[in-house]
C-alpha cells in the first residue's frame, strides 16, 4: 500500500511537471513568435514582406512581352524625425525580370547629426513575394549630417512569376512603401501626438 | 440505481466529523475543493453584478439617439472594456471551472479532493486579486478604454498614458497565473486520481468538459500572458514588439491575443456544454446520446479552435489564401458542435422529460446557442464578414452564443447543484418565472442587435444615427427585462439559502446517475474519502458513465 502511495504520488507529480514544462513552453512561444514570424514572412513575402537577395535570373525573363508593371515609389517619415524624404521618381515601368536601380533622397533639417532607420513594405500584399530587393538603404541604419543631402539607391526586380500565378496574374501596379523612423535615442522620448503607422 | 444512490450517503456522513478550521480561517485558508468552489462562485456572482450594472448603463444611453448619460466617451469605453473582462476573466470563469468544476469534478470523478489543495487556495485568491486591481484600474486617470481585446496602438503609452492599461495588464497576469493553476490541479487530478473502475470512457461529460477546458487554458493563457508581457515592456521600458517605429507591428499583438482569444470563447463554452450534457441526461431520464462522440467531439472543437484564430482578423489585410484557410476551419467546427447539439437533441427523443427549471435553462441554452451558432457561421465568411466586421452584428453574435449561452448553463447548474452546494432547495415556480423573464428578457435585447449590424450600426460608439433608434429602444427594453431577471436570480439565491426546503441525496430522482448524487445533501466536508468502485453497467455498452453502476465500498 505505501508502495502504491509512493507511485501515485510521483505519477501526480510527474504529470504536473510536465504540464508546467507546457505552459512555460507556451509562452516562450509567444516571444518566439517575433523572430519565426520574422522568418515566415522574409521567407514566404507574406504580409507584404518583399524578397530581399541577390539576383537569380529567371529562365522566363524572355517573356518580358507578357506585360509591363509600373512600380511607385512611396516616401514617409515619422513626425519624431526632422527628415525630408522622397523617391527621385514617382514611378518607374519595368519589364519582369528586368533590374532596376532607382534612388530616393533624404535631407536633414535638422542642427544635429540624426540616424534613420526605413522600414518598409510592398502593396498589394500579394505581389510581395515577387518582389525581390538586390539592395536597399532599408537593410542598414542611416546617419545624415546636419542639413546633409544624400542620394539612396533601391536596386530590384519584379519576378517573372508575378505573371504566371493565377492569383497575381492581373497586377499592373506595384508599390513600394518606405517610413523613416528616428533610431532609439530619439524614439525613447514618448510621443505627444500621434504616432505615424 | 436511485435506491443504491440513497443507501450510498449514509457511508459517507462521517466526514462531517472531521476537524477543520471555522470563521474566516476556513474561507481563507481552505483546501477543501468544496469550499473553494463555493468561494469561487460567490466571486462570479459580485463580479455579475458590477459587469452587469455596466451592460444596463450602457444600454440606457444606448436606449436613444444622442448623448444622454455618459457624456465622457473615454467613461463610456472604459465602461465597454470592464464589462467585457469582468464577464469573461470574473465571471464565467470562475463560475464554471473554479465554481462548478471545483464542486463537482472530484464528486464525480470519485476522488476525495483536487489533487494540489494548497495551489487550489492560490489559485482563488490570485483570481480574487486579479479582480481587485481590475476594479482598480477604472480609476486609475482615465481608466483602460481598449476594449477586451487591447489593441495597440490604442493600448500604447501614447494613446493611455496613464498607469490604468497596466493596471489591467496586472489584472489579466494575475488572474491568468491563477487559472493556469487551476487548469493543472485539474487535469492532474482527473488523469490521476479518478476512483478504480472511472475509466476515461466512463467519466461523466461535466468532469470531460472540465478537463479539455483545462488543456486549452494551459496552452492559451501563457500566450496571452507573453503577449501582456510585450505590451507592458512597450509601454514602459522602450521595447517596440508592437511599435513600427522600432521595427515592431501592431498585428502580432492581434495574432497573438486572438491565439488565445479563440480558444477563450471555447473555455468559456466548454464547461456549458459539460453541464447541459448533464441536465438533459439527468431529466430526459436517459443516458447521453453518443457518450463517446460526445467527448471527442469537444476535444476536436478545443483542437480546431488553435487553429482558426484570424477569423477575428479578416480585415487587417489577410491575402486571399489565408482567409480561405481560416474561412473552410472555422466552418469546419460546425461539424463537431452539430454532432453536440444532435446528441443532445436525441438524448431527449423518447425522454421522460421533466421540465424542470435546469431542463428549461438547457433547452434555452440550445436554442440560443444555435441561434449564435448560425449567425457564427455566416460570420465564419471573410467575404461577408468584411461587410459586418465591428456592427451590431457581431455583438449579437457572440452574446447568444458565448455570453447569454454561458449564463444559462450556469444558472442551470445552479438550479440542478444547489441542493447538493447548500443543502436546500430552490422554489420550482419561482426559478421557472425568473426563467421565463430571463429568456424573453435576453432575447429582446439581443435578436434586435442583428437587424442592427446588418444597418451597419457600429460597436463600441455611444451615439448613433435616429436611423437605428428603433430597434435600439427595443434592445434596451429587452435590457430592463434581463435586468429584472437577473436580481429575481439574486432574490432566489437570498430565499433558496433563507427558506429552501431540505434538499435529499438525490433530488431528480432515477435520471441523475453521477456520483455526487450518492453523496448526502448538502454534501458533506469530506467525500470520497473512501473511493467508490465503479463497475461498468448491466446493459453491455458501459462505454458511457451513466451505465456506471457505483457502490461505496466498506
Amino acid at each position: 500500500m505505501p508502495g502504491a502511495q509512493a507511485r501515485g504520488i510521483n505519477r501526480t507529480t510527474l504529470t504536473a511537471v510536465v504540464l508546467f514544462a507546457v505552459v512555460v513552453a507556451m509562452g516562450g512561444l509567444a516571444f518566439a513568435s517575433v523572430p519565426l514570424y520574422r522568418l515566415f514572412c522574409q521567407v514566404t513575402g507574406f504580409a507584404g514582406t518583399p524578397k530581399t537577395g541577390a539576383y537569380v535570373g529567371t529562365a522566363s525573363a524572355g517573356a518580358g512581352a507578357a506585360g509591363e508593371v509600373t512600380v511607385r515609389f512611396d516616401a514617409n517619415v515619422n513626425s519624431q524625425l526632422p527628415w525630408q524624404f522622397q523617391p527621385a521618381e514617382r514611378q518607374v515601368v519595368v519589364r519582369p525580370g528586368q533590374e532596376v536601380l532607382v534612388h530616393f533622397r533624404a535631407h536633414n533639417l535638422a542642427d544635429h547629426p540624426i540616424t534613420g532607420t526605413a522600414t518598409f513594405n510592398v502593396t498589394p500584399f500579394k505581389a510581395a513575394q515577387y518582389f525581390n530587393k538586390i539592395e536597399c538603404f532599408c537593410f542598414t541604419e542611416q546617419t545624415l549630417k546636419p542639413g546633409e543631402d544624400v542620394s539612396m539607391p533601391v536596386v530590384f526586380y519584379v519576378d517573372p512569376q508575378l505573371f504566371e500565378d493565377p492569383n497575381t496574374a492581373e497586377v499592373r501596379n506595384i508599390t513600394l512603401s518606405y517610413t523613416f523612423f528616428p533610431v532609439e535615442a530619439q524614439a525613447q522620448q514618448p510621443s505627444a501626438g500621434e504616432k505615424a503607422l | 440505481m436511485a435506491h443504491g444512490a440513497a443507501a450510498g450517503h449514509g457511508a459517507h456522513a462521517h466526514g462531517e466529523h472531521d476537524p477543520h478550521p471555522t470563521g474566516w480561517k476556513r474561507w481563507v485558508y481552505s483546501t477543501n475543493h468544496k469550499d473553494i468552489g463555493t468561494m469561487y462562485i460567490v466571486l462570479s456572482m459580485i463580479a455579475a453584478l458590477l459587469g452587469g450594472l455596466m451592460s444596463w448603463y450602457i444600454r440606457l444611453e444606448l436606449a436613444e439617439p444622442g448623448i444622454q448619460f455618459i457624456e465622457d466617451t473615454q467613461f463610456y469605453n472604459v465602461l465597454v472594456t470592464a464589462h467585457g473582462f469582468l464577464m469573461v476573466f470574473f465571471v464565467v470563469m470562475p463560475a464554471m471551472i473554479g465554481g462548478f468544476g471545483n464542486w463537482f469534478v472530484p464528486l464525480m470523478v470519485g476522488a476525495p479532493d483536487m489533487a494540489f489543495p494548497r495551489m487550489n487556495n492560490i489559485s482563488f485568491w490570485l483570481t480574487a486579486a486579479g479582480l481587485v486591481l481590475l476594479v482598480m484600474s477604472a480609476f486609475v486617470g482615465g481608466g483602460p478604454g481598449t476594449g477586451w481585446t487591447v489593441y495597440p496602438p490604442l493600448s500604447s503609452i501614447a494613446y493611455h498614458p496613464d498607469a490604468a492599461v497596466d493596471f489591467g495588464i496586472l489584472a489579466l497576469h494575475v488572474a491568468g497565473a491563477g487559472s493556469i493553476l487551476g487548469a493543472i490541479n485539474f487535469i492532474v487530478t482527473i488523469l490521476n486520481m479518478r476512483s478504480p473502475g472511472m475509466t476515461m470512457h466512463r467519466m461523466p461529460l461535466f468532469a470531460w468538459s472540465i478537463l479539455i477546458t483545462a488543456f486549452l487554458l494551459l496552452l492559451a493563457l501563457p500566450v496571452l500572458a507573453g503577449a501582456l508581457t510585450m505590451l507592458l515592456t512597450d509601454r514602459n521600458f522602450g521595447t517596440h514588439f508592437y511599435d513600427p517605429a522600432g521595427g515592431g507591428d501592431p498585428l502580432l499583438w492581434q495574432h497573438l491575443f486572438w491565439f488565445f482569444g479563440h480558444p477563450e470563447v471555447y473555455i468559456i463554452i466548454l464547461p456549458a456544454f459539460g453541464i447541459v450534457s448533464q441536465l438533459v441526461s439527468t431529466f430526459s431520464r436517459k443516458p447521453v446520446f453518443g457518450y463517446l462522440g460526445m467527448a471527442y467531439a469537444m476535444s476536436a472543437i478545443g483542437v480546431v479552435g488553435f487553429i482558426v484564430w484570424a477569423h477575428h482578423m479578416y480585415t487587417t489585410g489577410l491575402g486571399v489564401n489565408a482567409r480561405a484557410y481560416f474561412t473552410t476551419a472555422t466552418l469546419i467546427i460546425a461539424v463537431p458542435t452539430g454532432i453536440k447539439i444532435f446528441s443532445w437533441l436525441a438524448t431527449m427523443w423518447d425522454g421522460s422529460i421533466d421540465f424542470k427549471a435546469p431542463m428549461l435553462y438547457a433547452i434555452g441554452f440550445i436554442f440560443l446557442f444555435v441561434v449564435g451558432g448560425v449567425t457564427g457561421v455566416a460570420l465564419a465568411n471573410a467575404g461577408i464578414d468584411f461587410a459586418l466586421h465591428d456592427t451590431y452584428y457581431v455583438v449579437a453574435h457572440f452574446h447568444y452564443v458565448m455570453a447569454i449561452a454561458a449564463i444559462f448553463a450556469m444558472f442551470g447548474g445552479y438550479y440542478y447543484w444547489v441542493g447538493k452546494m447548500t443543502g436546500r432547495q430552490y422554489n420550482e415556480g419561482l426559478a421557472k418565472a425568473q426563467f421565463w423573464l430571463f429568456f424573453i428578457g435576453v432575447n429582446l435585447l439581443f435578436f434586435p442587435q442583428h437587424f442592427l449590424g446588418l444597418a451597419g450600426m457600429p460597436r463600441r460608439i455611444p451615439d448613433y444615427p435616429d436611423v437605428y433608434a428603433g430597434w435600439n429602444m427595443v434592445s434596451s427594453f429587452g435590457a430592463l427585462l434581463t435586468m429584472l431577471g437577473t436580481f429575481m436570480f439574486y432574490f432566489i439565491v437570498f430565499h433558496t439559502m433563507r427558506s429552501g426546503k431540505p434538499a435529499e441525496a438525490n433530488p431528480w430522482g432515477e435520471g441523475a446517475t453521477t456520483l455526487e448524487w450518492t453523496v448526502a445533501s448538502p454534501a458533506p466536508f469530506h467525500t470520497h474519502e473512501v473511493q467508490p468502485v465503479i463497475s461498468a453497467g448491466d446493459h453491455g455498452h458501459g462505454g458511457h458513465g451513466h451505465g456506471a453502476h457505483p457502490r461505496p465500498a466498506e
